[in-house]
């Protein structure tokens, strides 16, 4: 789930993020209605205006640190968009605090601008699929990106899906872990019960699984959250009771951090290797230093470029990929492509 | 004439437009008793409250030894030798006796950084003071306050307030929750007081309990001073009467008498 | 009513002060939190096995119980005194986000960001307790807001500042020293501060002077404003208290860690409740011990980290906790009424 370094903080407030969801979702309807039903011609209009193709994409915040990589994904393919004489147009929210609402408004303020296709994650589907819906009743074609999934693609009439899938990256890296030998993995879950941890978890037990290995979860209770040492201190504990433990996965590159601490601090350092899902500059860098075996990158450069790519495609030559979903990741990064990765983190793109 | 430890000079209380008290003239001498007597919503606790520095007076002035003074603060008050103990005694259920009975003013041992309190001495001292005032039950002073009956917690806050070197005790309803074997030993208590030359102001609607201490009685009826007279110069009747407002309490009480007998036909 | 004359006061007949006897034992607040950690000791001595008896296994419940112990000695005191303090989840987020930014993400020396992020700790906590004692409205409320508040701030402004929610942060040798490192590759240096925390505190609330005002303050406000108590400054003085613990904490996490998340903390808002009300100390105010919070501590840190050492489902950590609230709970109000009607037998009198 991309979203998840925008949303983590509000996990410790859930009750009351629910209700202001809630709230949100029954009051953004009327206003999305509203301003669908006073539009009609212009997208034929702004597109002959244009002589090309207006791709209007719905992203989340571009300082979001995640996002800013989408988006410079979207840039770099909007330059052959250019070139073809269209245009691209980037919709994101001045805020999460009202997220499935705000992307509803986008979607259909990209329909009134005259979008000639539209590109979106879906989020929130209670908020977002009817403005969805009114996209592709319009005949625009339509790109469910980033979240939401195939599922959400074909039941909202879009073209594709293009995005990653925690069970897939699960598997990937349970997968890579088995290759290196490890029979025993554990799966740190910080959030056990939210659906994409838990897949994220169940991907890598049948990942291991699938090589010859075992794999648990070790789900922490919610009176750690956000305490770094009762992770550390868990994931220890669960390395001293169990000794055929042989690999940790971490659900955040957070615990990442958290469990490399554990795991030094059970003196399990050369026994006991290490991955997580996302990445960020530490994980890159223990990687390098041999502390870490592998991250798991869903690739967010690619779901930026690769939708415009595939929208622009369609628009000018009715180009469709047979792959559906078309995942950008996972990507598996270890200290074999290291380096590239590493290069990549300081272009931005990763 | 003896100048009195406390006058009180044509006080006047309004809180907005309603006059709570109105000329107010009083004076409390030492090794007195004064009652303080009055129905509910009399302006009994406003009184007392201007007396211990908790409301100023809207006009009039209260004087200490003749002199005039403000009371900005129940601190203020206390510095004049004012203490007032309330209902519950104003103790702290959870604490120590020790610890209860100096709080605020809490003894020391040690210097500089490490000085301590001392809880010997304070224990010490409060099982001391309230055997004095003849509390023979309470031997430690680590018990907890919680533990001791009401008339207990009362003369802890007596005890207190005399060893503290309070000049007029204030006493707000002391008897009010108490048993008679309890009630009986607070008025005790507030004898010894007396005899040790401290002014006691007894708030009380309970006459019997005014009438056996009380030297000097003040009948308040709506925020005005209705009687003022000495110990022996009314019948405990004609107090019943006035504390119930000037309506005469007899046919009330005749027209009750009534209603058994009926019950009883 | 014989004596009415006091010419010489009898005798004080003053209990000797003996040893400690049962009695004596039972009319302490923390009596029933000796028990209770006395009890889960055992209990994951038994089912932990070896590993949990370990210094490993100790220090797993010691480092969680430091960390926690140095919030919720302050937050204890302040309870003692009859308020909540549950802004201190904010603070900690706010204050490592702090030395991770001023000294992180700026360079500047890293006591300049140490500095900075215990002063916002003290400033914060001064604000709880002004707006808390000026405004009348219960601390429950003024510290919800600033609970939220914060965060919001931390959020916002970590991100306008930074562009994401995570810092790093490189401390340097002296200060990894002193706040951050692993004693023996085991122990927070953060449980030296905890005791040092234990004892200063300690002596304040049972042995200085002025641990007896914050007694009568929670006792009854009334009364301790009416002995001259400055019950405002009191008051002010413990939320300042409260609030630096977390800071604190704040930082010895950004330091250990070498980084900050805007999400990390929320959960010791409740621990440090929950910590607080096992030790002893009665909810609404006027009872309680240092000692008792620190067993308090202890309990909860070893229910927490036990678990992991039983090899059981970690799903059921929070049921434990659970019960452990209410079963200590139960027993502290058992032990405050032993103590409340307890009184020596008369002696007879001679």
């Amino acid at each position: 789930m991309s979203l998840k370094p925008a949303l983590r903080p509000r996990w410790a407030l859930a009750t009351v993020a629910v209700l202001l969801l809630t709230t949100a979702c029954n009051s953004g309807k009327p206003s999305a209605d509203s301003s669908s039903s006073s539009d009609g011609t212009p997208a034929a209009a702004a597109n002959a205006a244009s002589g090309g193709t207006a791709i209007f994409v719905i992203g989340g915040k571009s300082d979001d640190p995640f996002w800013s990589k989408v988006k410079r994904g979207v840039d770099d393919a909007a330059k052959v968009v250019q070139a073809q004489g269209g245009s691209v147009t980037f919709l994101g929210p001045q805020t999460y605090d009202n997220l499935g609402p705000d992307a509803a408004k986008l979607v259909d303020s990209a329909v009134s601008q005259g979008a000639a296709a539209v590109i979106g994650p879906d989020w929130v589907p209670e908020a977002e699929d009817a403005a969805f819906k009114r996209v592709v009743q319009k005949g625009i074609p339509l790109f469910i990106y980033n979240a939401g999934g195939i599922e959400a693609a074909n039941k909202l009439g879009a073209l594709n899906y293009i995005g990653s899938d925690e069970y897939t990256a699960g598997k990937a890296g349970g997968e890579f872990f088995g290759k290196q030998g490890a029979k025993n993995v554990l799966c740190v879950n910080t959030v056990p019960g939210a659906s994409n941890t838990e897949a994220r978890c169940r991907g890598i037990a049948d990942g291991v699984k699938a090589t010859g290995g075992t794999s648990k979860q070790l789900p922490m209770p919610s009176s750690n959250f956000g305490n770094p040492t009762a992770v550390a201190q868990g994931i220890k504990a669960s390395l001293l009771k169990d000794d055929t433990i042989d690999g940790v996965v971490t659900i955040s590159t957070q615990d990442a951090d958290s469990a490399a601490s554990g795991i030094q601090q059970a003196s399990a350092g050369d026994k006991v290797k290490l991955g997580t899902f996302d990445l960020d500059e530490s994980q890159l860098n223990r990687i390098k230093d041999g502390k870490q075996l592998f991250a798991i990158d869903q690739q967010p450069y690619m779901q930026g470029y690769l939708s415009v790519s595939m929208a622009q495609g369609y628009l000018k030559y009715g180009l469709e990929l047979p792959q559906k979903p078309l995942l950008t990741g996972p990507a598996v990064i270890s200290k074999d492509n290291i380096d590239s990765a590493i290069a990549g983190a300081k272009a931005g793109v990763r | 004439m003896v100048t009195p430890l406390l006058e009180l000079r044509d006080v006047c209380k309004s809180f907005g437009a309603t006059d709570v008290l109105t000329d107010i003239s009083l004076r409390v001498h030492p090794g007195e008793v004064l009652c303080l007597l009055g129905d509910n919503g009399a302006g009994k606790s406003t009184l007392i409250k201007i007396l211990s520095g908790v409301h100023q007076p809207t006009t009039g002035r209260i004087e200490a030894n003749g002199e005039a003074v403000v009371f900005r603060s129940p601190r203020d008050a206390s510095t004049h030798g004012i203490a007032t103990v309330h209902q519950f005694g104003g103790t702290f259920p959870l604490m120590t006796i020790g610890r209860s009975f100096f709080v605020g003013a809490e003894p020391t041992k040690w210097r500089g950084p490490f000085r301590r309190f001392d809880r010997k001495f304070a224990g010490g001292i409060a099982v001391q003071e309230m055997q004095s005032l003849g509390i023979t039950r309470v031997t430690d002073g680590d018990r907890l306050v919680g533990g001791l009956s009401g008339g207990e917690r009362q003369a802890l806050a007596i005890a207190r307030a005399v060893y503290f070197g309070a000049k007029l005790l204030i006493l707000d309803e002391p008897t009010a929750a108490l048993g008679v074997k309890e009630a009986a030993h607070v008025l005790r208590i507030i004898m010894q007081a007396r005899q040790k030359g401290i002014a006691v102001v007894l708030v009380t609607h309970h006459v019997t309990h005014a009438m056996t201490v009380g030297d000097h009685f003040a009948v308040l009826i709506r925020g005005a001073l209705a009687a003022d007279f000495r110990k022996g110069e009314r019948s405990r009747e004609e107090i019943t009467d006035l504390m119930a407002g000037g309506e005469a309490m007899a046919e009330l009480e005749a027209e009750i008498e009534s209603y058994t007998k009926e019950g009883q036909l | 009513m014989t004596t009415t004359h006091v010419a010489a006061p009898p005798k004080p007949r003053v209990a000797a002060p003996s040893g400690m006897s049962i009695g004596d034992l039972a009319r302490r607040p923390e009596t029933g939190a000796l028990i209770g950690t006395i009890s889960v000791f055992v209990f994951f001595a038994i089912f932990g096995g070896g590993q949990f008896l370990s210094a490993g296994g100790a220090a797993s419940w010691l480092n969680v119980a430091a960390e926690l112990g140095i919030i919720a000695i302050p937050v204890g005191l302040l309870m003692i005194a009859g308020e909540l303090d549950l802004s201190v989840g904010s603070v900690l987020a706010s204050s490592s986000m702090t030395v991770a930014i001023v000294s992180g993400y700026w360079g500047a020396p890293v006591i300049v960001g140490i500095v900075a992020a215990l002063l916002l700790g003290l400033v914060v906590g001064f604000l709880n307790g002004l707006l808390v004692t000026r405004t009348g409205v219960p601390s429950f409320i003024v510290t919800l807001a600033t609970l939220f508040g914060l965060s919001g701030l931390t959020l916002g402004l970590s991100r306008v500042i930074t562009g994401t929610t995570s810092v790093a942060l490189d401390p340097g040798p002296q200060a990894k020293q002193l706040l951050g490192t692993l004693v023996a590759g085991k122990f927070e240096v953060a449980i030296f501060w905890w005791i040092a925390a234990i004892v200063v505190i300690g002596w304040l609330l049972h042995f200085s002077p002025w641990g007896n005002w914050v007694f009568a303050v929670g006792g009854d406000k009334e009364s301790a404003r009416t002995t001259g108590i400055p019950v405002q400054g009191v008051k002010i003085a413990l939320f300042t208290a409260s609030a630096f613990g977390a800071a604190v904490v704040g930082v010895i996490q950004s330091i250990l860690y070498n980084s900050a998340q805007v999400a990390n903390g929320q959960s010791f808002v409740f621990n440090s409740i929950i910590a607080v009300v096992i030790g002893g100390v009665l909810l609404t105010g006027g009872y309680g011990s240092v000692v008792g919070v620190v067993l308090g501590t202890l309990t909860f840190s070893i229910v927490s980290q036990g678990i992991y050492y039983t090899g059981w489902n970690s799903d059921w950590a929070a049921l434990i906790l659970g019960v452990l609230i209410l079963a200590a709970v139960l027993m502290n109000n058992t032990f405050r009424r032993m103590a409340l009607s307890y009184a020596p037998r008369m002696k007879k009198k001679g």
